[in-house]
């Protein structure tokens, strides 16, 4: 039984990074139905950024979040202006099609760069609490899974908020609902659509800091990516509550695979799930849009 | 008919390359050039002319080598094992493939990436081992039943290609490419055009991944899995031109000599310069390098008109 709960706890823990990981794919594609599958090479650099930062300068990677993310927001506007700004005047299929491609080709770039600079080696940072546990009644909580779960659970709140209660983040609500109707309320869909799409990237800093305290290489953009894409899946295409929901569901269901048939296993209970909710509930367990 | 004759050449050439040229580098070269042919004009029938983005195909590719290489060491002959292997990734495309085409658009390419990623998986913990070539096959191990095994299926799918793009079946999987609902509405069988077109699409995956399997003696069973088989073909395919049948042709060939250009001196950058090469492909020359002749004179009568006016 102790067992059991070790692994659901380890579950919960990495079902919150998951949700952070999907966050700004699930924020991009809500708004511009471009799908970034790039999003996982994104957060590895961001998790070989953060090494750098803690190897250099000795600086906590928690706090270097502050340091990661503005620059992943500066990214973000370099590639829109460059690569996708371009995409604009297509229509929602042939957007999410070319962008699929495009990205596709930047998760190549991404992996294939991170190797040439640093290496397939694995990596990891390891500031003083790494291996610290607290103990609650035989169930053993490390500090960073603890600390990456109030992250997640902040920052999926913090964009919650700000998308429904703030004036810019109803803009980008009503540009994901309709572009039309959003340029006729005067609203500057261009430039809204920009700094959306950067704030995508942006949030592609903050798991990077989460996955950097683990053992990490280039090829974890696959891995990140997809739970990204099985995480958007879960909660229904643009629900920012959705994410933690569907992040802390996949971890879940993880565990679960883990405790029945074993560790070598665990990505796989998550693809199958996702390739049955493909095929029969595309729209989503929660979402309501077809 | 220009292009039957010379294509007819070329084929001749090249299976006389071995009797006139011994340098075994030139031989592995062509073999590549044929293997990722196989492969990307595989990934063609379904992604190029049927519009259905597949990520998934090195599973099958993965299941043909599986399968010829348990044959082909069980004693049976190499072409009877091409055969059977390419069979047994029809079956598990009918038990997996097709029920993916329930997906539509992207849902299906982001689906099958998720198979492929299951089938890598499952291949790494059931066959943690390497596959060798027993020692006594090792000691006949010769490049020329190889590279005559590579032209013939490089051959073999072309022609396929060829036949399938002239055909009133090529004319249905490019409907479907163009507009899914019109192409039902003037009576088109989506379903059933699209499973022929998979099961097309797996058949010559299975014989890639076969032509693999004869070709590497050693390797960890995962290898033919690997993603990049799946994504490979998808590069390929865009550069050299997705939708013809020279474009997978010319693809496969730019792809083989960069990665022999970079392999000695700098790894993987290869596969970086054709990221990037990919990304402006798709934004701006959509046909690939077989349509950029057709883009500049388009270009060229566009001016000329404009000067007229």
């Amino acid at each position: 039984m102790l067992k059991f709960f070790q692994i659901l706890s380890y579950g919960i823990i990495n079902g919150g990074l998951y949700g952070l990981v999907a966050l700004g794919l699930s924020l991009v594609f809500g708004v511009m139905n471009y799908l970034n599958v790039a999003h996982g090479g994104l957060i590895m650099l961001a998790s070989y950024v953060t090494f750098l930062i803690f190897s250099s300068l000795h600086i906590d990677p928690f706090l270097s979040i502050l340091l990661v993310t503005p620059a992943f927001f500066v990214i973000g506007w370099v590639l829109f202006k460059v690569l996708y700004q371009s995409l604009m005047k297509f229509t929602e299929g042939e957007k999410i099609k070319n962008s699929l491609l495009i990205s596709f080709g930047l998760l190549l770039i991404f992996a294939n760069l991170a190797i040439l600079l640093w290496t397939a080696d694995e990596r990891a940072v390891a500031p003083w609490y790494t291996g610290k546990v607290f103990d609650v009644f035989g169930v053993r909580l490390p500090y960073t899974g603890l600390g990456g779960l109030a992250l997640a659970i902040t920052v999926i709140i913090a964009l919650h908020l700000f998308l429904t209660r703030t004036y810019f983040g109803k803009a980008i609500r009503a540009v994901s609902l309709d572009h039309e109707a959003a340029t006729l309320m005067g609203i500057n869909v261009n430039k809204v659509c920009l700094v959306a799409f950067s704030i995508g990237f942006a949030l592609a800093g903050i798991p990077g800091v989460l996955t950097s305290l683990h053992a990490f290489n280039p090829a974890i953009s696959f891995d990140l990516t997809n739970k990204a894409l099985v995480v958007l899946i879960l909660a229904g295409v643009g629900s920012i509550k959705g994410v933690l929901i569907g992040g802390l569901f996949l971890g879940a269901v993880e565990a679960a695979g883990v405790y029945l048939v074993g560790t070598p296993y665990r990505e796989v209970f998550g693809l199958i799930l996702f390739v049955l909710i493909l095929m029969f509930r595309p729209q989503g367990l929660a979402g309501k849009k077809a | 008919m220009k292009h039957i004759l010379l294509a007819t050449s070329i084929v001749i050439c090249l299976a006389l390359v071995p009797l006139v040229i011994t340098k075994e580098y030139i031989l592995n070269l062509i073999i590549l050039v044929s293997l990722y042919t196989v492969l990307s004009q595989s990934w063609n029938i379904l992604g190029g002319y049927t519009g259905q983005v597949s990520l998934g195909h090195s599973t099958f590719f993965g299941m043909g080598a599986l399968v010829f290489r348990y044959l082909w060491i069980g004693g049976l002959s190499p072409y009877l094992a091409l055969g059977a292997g390419s069979i047994s990734s029809l079956l598990l495309a009918s038990a997996i493939g097709f029920p993916a085409f329930k997906l539509k658009g992207h849902y299906f390419a982001i689906g099958t990436l998720a198979l492929a990623m299951i089938a890598l998986i499952t291949v790494q913990n059931v066959f943690p081992g390497v596959s060798f070539i027993p020692p006594q096959y090792l000691k006949g191990y010769s490049l020329f039943p190889i590279y005559y095994m590579a032209l013939i299926l490089g051959t073999v799918t072309i022609v396929l290609v060829y036949g399938l793009s002239r055909s009133k079946l090529g004319l249905a999987l490019v409907s479907i490419r163009e507009d899914e609902d019109a192409a039902e509405a003037i009576g088109i069988n989506i379903f059933k055009y699209k499973v022929i077109s998979m099961s097309l699409s797996t058949l010559i995956a299975g014989l890639g991944g076969g032509l693999f399997s004869f070709y590497v003696a050693s390797y960890y069973y995962y290898v033919p899995f690997d993603l990049g088989w799946s994504f490979d073909p998808v590069l390929i395919s865009f550069i050299g031109g997705a939708g013809t049948v020279a474009g997978p042709i010319l693809g496969s060939l730019v792809f083989v000599i960069l990665k022999e250009l970079f392999a000695i001196s700098l790894g993987q950058i290869n596969v970086l310069i054709f990221g990037i090469v990919f990304i402006f492909t798709v934004l701006f020359f959509p046909k690939g390098i077989i349509g950029i002749p057709k883009l500049l004179q388009k270009k060229k009568l566009s001016v000329v008109s404009m000067k007229e006016i």
